[in-house]
């Protein structure tokens, strides 16, 4: 067989070797192996080493601080959804009726009305100046 | 087959959580609490950061609820998100990681003491010493092949998951984990 050292496989090999977890001629062409290459032995003390790195039981209060952590969060953003939401109504509400308020109050800037100039009749603007003077004689 | 059903079972678990079924986080929080932190210790070699990191992956999987889609197998997801954090953690802490090691081996030793009182005190500072040597050399390796080595040999992951973790092929990951394991063996050559 290809020495471990020399190929790709070589971890996933001897992680099935370890699990007993090759088939027969496998483990016992990799117990073969073992036997003659020191290099290989090495990776298989590696492995062995690695063991010994256990690592700590998880403390006792880890869940209860994750859902106080979890609960804390979870009122933050109910907090800032109500801080936002309460005087976004309003506000919104108010900007609206300024902008409705503005587009009927400045008619010349009005989308979609061009200002249409009229053609003047001199006649109508002499009759209505002399219905004018009619009716300030009249309030005399 | 065992191991395909655990995982879909996950994926349902989380798709329930996204419903708003809080039992069914819990269920996973239980199933997965320990791999993930016992990986983070590995990685940052501390356990009080490596708790804190854990609670951090576990609030992103919480807060991702609503967006979760079963696309990857769930541990793949969860360690992904794990690795992320521990990556970034390792690149913030390098510079006060001196102190945190020291602190962490004293604590760590203490510990073992009380544990261990069978062992007499020559087999113990053996004992110590070696496994000080396999941390160190844990230590050294880049913080990708680090990873890959940890989820490959304590977590049980295969190619394929380490490679959805890691974002990348699993050839590349064969490479990673080829390069690792050889170094550790240089490293530690003496002790065999």
């Amino acid at each position: 067989m290809t020495c471990l050292s020399k190929n790709e496989e070589g971890p996933e090999l001897l992680a099935g070797y370890l699990a007993r977890a090759l088939d027969p001629a496998q483990m016992a062409e990799m117990d073969r192996h073992f036997a003659e290459c020191s290099a290989c032995r090495g990776f298989l003390s590696v492995w062995e080493r690695l063991d010994d790195f256990s690592a700590p039981e998880v403390s006792p209060g880890f869940d209860a601080r994750l859902y106080a952590r979890i609960a804390a969060e979870e009122a933050r953003r109910t907090w800032w959804r109500r801080l936002l939401w309460r005087p976004a109504v309003p506000l919104v509400a108010a900007a609206a009726l300024v902008a409705m308020a503005l587009f009927i109050y400045t008619p010349g800037q009005r989308p979609g009305r061009p200002e249409v100039s009229l053609p003047v009749n001199i006649e109508q603007v002499a009759q209505a100046v002399d219905d004018l003077d009619l009716l300030v004689s009249l309030d005399r | 087959m065992e191991a395909v059903a655990a995982l879909e079972r996950d994926a349902q678990l989380m798709l329930r959580v996204r419903e708003g079924d809080d039992t069914s986080f819990a269920l996973l929080l239980e199933g997965h609490r320990g791999p993930v932190v016992h990986f983070l210790y590995r990685m940052v070699q501390n356990q009080a950061v490596s708790e804190e990191l854990a609670q951090e992956v576990f609030l992103r999987v919480y807060r991702s609820r609503a967006t979760y889609e079963p696309t990857a197998k769930f541990t793949t997801w969860l360690f992904r998100i794990a690795t992320h954090v521990a990556l970034n953690s390792i690149r913030d802490r390098k510079k006060e990681k001196g102190h945190e090691s020291l602190d962490e081996e004293m604590l760590d030793g203490m510990a073992r003491q009380v544990a261990d009182r069978q062992h007499t005190v020559e087999q113990e500072m053996v004992r110590e010493a070696k496994l000080r040597e396999v941390r160190q050399a844990i230590e050294t390796l880049p913080a990708k092949q680090r990873a890959a080595v940890l989820m490959h040999k304590y977590e049980g992951l295969d190619y394929a998951q380490i490679a959805g973790v890691l974002s990348c092929s699993e050839s590349a990951v064969k490479s990673l984990l080829f390069r690792a394991y050889e170094s550790l063996r240089v490293r530690l050559a003496h002790m065999a």
